[in-house]
């Protein structure tokens, strides 16, 4: 051992007796140092991804769910993508998910989407909310029952059985979801096709009594509309020539302007994105499948989207079991399904 | 044992580190306020009016001042007066209502009171009027309004009227009609109506209507009528879908936006010729373009547009966009406003 005589010897000392630890002890502190670090960053990150995890559990990867039921969880693993080339069918379900219906939701709007990633083409087919149909359940309702009945597998048998179509997936949000996704979005640009006007629009999300009701106007033209408006923009039907079916048009309408904003959420979106969701999304695509479909949703160009609507003929207006609905021609609407949603592909 | 303490708050330095860098690297969708922008880009004569958030801006030269309003409710469709003073619509959730005011914001009169149930709670006796616009030798006030409507909770109908006023004179909106008004257009039951009137030199009014094609469609053709209740004449068509006109002071050269019932728009221009519409000029393809207006000389043209189907509305300038050789379409303001899309700029040569 070297001495000093100055008078920073002390610490000389010392310094020489640390330089004595062995190269694998100076190794085994480094690890440590590093894994801190390692483990300070994860959690750094797994902190920020936290609201996405709890979606992710709570609400991707299930089926069989009654809302208000117990959730199973259908056997994919989280990272499962979506087939790349191969065209899939997705049932879009919307919800009045207010305080009014206390967890008992209706399907205000089902949209049938067929994807087809090889092409890059979508097909949307709005299915009327109050087609006279037969329900899961076995007997005869409006369409929109099925999920207040058996929840998204019964809206799914309902559809696949009436209109002969195979669906593989399915992805329901509520309202104050749809809301807040499109206000954290920022809103989407969209060229509104006439005023839309409705002095007798549900005031359900301003927090009074969801049965009151307001004024609303949407202006005509192109606009940027966010949350709020665009549930207008959608939801609005009573001074409408074409009522449900109008507002059918106008959801494909905001769905297919989504599809822009698409390509500017980058995974550090997503955290934001699922606290918006809240609990008002379910789907039982994985959290893989999710974000595997939003670069597929943002190549699509706006001339390869078909958009469909069961007008009349495809569907006539009569009084059943004390309430208006729809009676569908099956003979004219499943030749036009099975064009447009072929099974088996 | 000092340095370890080091060492853990470096660990837990980086980890909050990694946490906020994704937190920054968001998407963000806030638009500027239009005072803190670069914008204009364009320097042009005069002074332009733009809404923006519910204030309305005004734009001179490369100054740019918020016009002073009393707060509450969304400022928006600027109109000059040959005086330099405005009419604006301030507009509430359940109705909206007809101000003139200083070129400054201070109000001069506010011209209607369509907030009935304000008093006695009946939503429904509330109305709109928008789209206020001027004759051009400055006598009367036209505009759209949600009256005539039927009374509370005897019918879903609501459609916008055209009607026009002595802009002097005292008028008010009510369930039967405009008292001190005159009734100039019936709109399609259920479709939204006629909206975006304009008076022209020769007495006539052209306008906006919607209408109702039976097969499952609610489009929009340019309507003309030279007089009130008179027969409106299409001088667009149907599968052309156009609305939102603007004339020139010539009174001849019409600006408008056609969408062919799709999900992008043209600006188009055309030449009144008698009673029908000349052939139109595409001056702006495949856009989100709304509510043009036309500079005081007449051979310009503002429009607000986004640069992509996600970016912010923006003001856009055509010069000479009457003529044969139209300029490039050029942004006014800068890139990160976003303007009030539905509410067209008001040009004045002040």
């Amino acid at each position: 051992m070297s001495r000093s005589y100055d008078l920073s010897g002390r610490r000389t000392v010392q310094r020489r007796r640390a330089s004595l630890k062995t190269r694998p002890q100076r190794a085994v502190r480094a690890s440590f140092i590093a894994a801190g670090f390692l483990v300070s960053i994860v959690a750094g990150i797994a902190f920020y991804f936290l609201p996405a995890i709890q979606v992710a559990l709570r609400d991707t990867g299930q089926v069989n769910t009654s809302l208000g039921g117990t959730a199973q969880l259908k056997p994919v693993s989280a990272n499962e993508n979506l087939p790349s080339t191969s065209p899939f069918t997705l049932l879009l379900l919307g919800s009045d998910s207010d305080s009014k219906f206390k967890g008992d939701y209706l399907t205000q709007s089902m949209i049938l989407t067929r994807v087809d990633p090889a092409t890059r083409h979508v097909t949307m087919l709005s299915i009327p909310r109050d087609l006279w149909v037969r329900l899961c359940t076995g007997s005869n309702g409006k369409i929109d029952q099925a999920f207040l009945h058996g929840g998204a597998q019964c809206a799914i048998q309902t559809v696949e059985r009436n209109l002969r179509v195979h669906i593989d997936y399915y992805a329901w949000i509520g309202l104050q979801g749809l809301v807040s996704v499109l206000n954290q979005l920022g809103g989407v640009n969209v060229i509104a096709n006439n005023p839309v006007m409705d002095d007798y629009y549900p005031a359900d999300l301003s927090g009074g009594n969801p049965f009151d009701y307001q004024r609303i106007l949407v202006l005509p033209g192109a606009q940027r509309m966010t949350g709020t408006l665009a549930l207008e923009y959608v939801r609005a039907r009573h001074d409408d020539a074409y009522g449900d079916f109008a507002r059918s048009q106008r959801q494909q309408q905001i769905l297919i302007a989504l599809r822009a904003k698409t390509k500017h959420v980058s995974l550090a979106d997503i955290p934001s994105l699922a606290t918006s969701l809240g609990s008002d999304f379910q789907t039982d695509m994985s959290i893989g499948q999710v974000s595997g479909l939003l670069p597929i949703a943002g190549s699509v160009p706006l001339a390869s989207i078909t958009q469909v609507v069961l007008l009349p003929p495809y569907t006539s207006s009569v009084y059943v079991g004390g309430q208006d609905a729809l009676v569908p021609d099956w003979v004219l609407i499943r030749p036009e399904v099975a064009k447009f949603f072929p099974v088996g592909s | 044992m000092k340095r370890i303490a080091i060492l853990v708050a470096l660990m837990v330095a980086s980890g909050l580190a990694a946490n906020r860098t994704l937190a920054v690297l968001q998407s963000h969708t806030t638009a500027a306020a239009l005072v803190n922008t670069t914008s204009p880009q364009v320097r042009l004569p005069g002074t332009i009016y733009v809404s923006q958030a519910g204030s309305i801006f005004a734009i001179s030269g490369a100054r740019i001042r918020r016009l002073a309003l009393p707060s509450g409710g969304d400022w928006s469709q600027p109109r000059v007066l040959a005086d330099g003073t405005l009419l604006v619509i301030r507009r509430f959730d359940a109705y909206s209502d007809l101000y003139r005011v200083s070129a400054a914001g201070r109000v001069l009169s506010r011209m209607t009171s369509d907030d009935p149930s304000t008093s006695n709670q009946t939503l429904q006796l509330d109305h709109w009027i928008l789209w206020p616009s001027v004759s051009p030798d400055g006598t009367e006030v036209y505009f759209a309004t949600d009256a005539p409507k039927p009374a509370p909770n005897q019918s879903y109908e609501v459609d916008f009227s055209i009607w026009s006023a002595p802009l002097g004179a005292g008028f008010s909106v009510a369930d039967p009609g405009v008292t001190g008004g005159t009734r100039w257009s019936v709109p399609d039951m259920y479709t939204g109506g006629d909206i975006e009137p304009v008076p022209l030199p020769n007495g006539s009014l052209l306008y906006s209507s919607y209408a109702n094609t039976g097969k499952g469609t609610v489009v929009t053709v340019l309507g003309l009528q030279t007089s009130p209740n008179s027969p409106m004449r299409s001088l667009t068509t149907p599968q052309q879908d156009c609305g939102a006109p603007a004339v020139a002071p010539d009174g001849v050269t019409v600006a408008m936006v056609c969408t062919n019932a799709g999900q992008t728009a043209n600006l188009e221009v055309a030449t009144l010729e008698g009673n029908g519409l000349g052939p139109p000029r595409v001056v702006a393809a495949n856009c989100l373009c709304n509510s043009p207006s036309w500079s005081p000389t007449g051979d310009n043209l503002l429009y607000m547009n986004a640069a992509d189907t996600d970016g912010n509305f923006g003001l856009w300038y055509i010069a000479n966009a009457g003529g044969a050789h139209p300029g490039a379409a050029r942004r006014v303001t800068d890139s990160s406003v976003d303007l009030e899309a539905t509410s067209a700029a008001a040009w004045s040569g002040r």
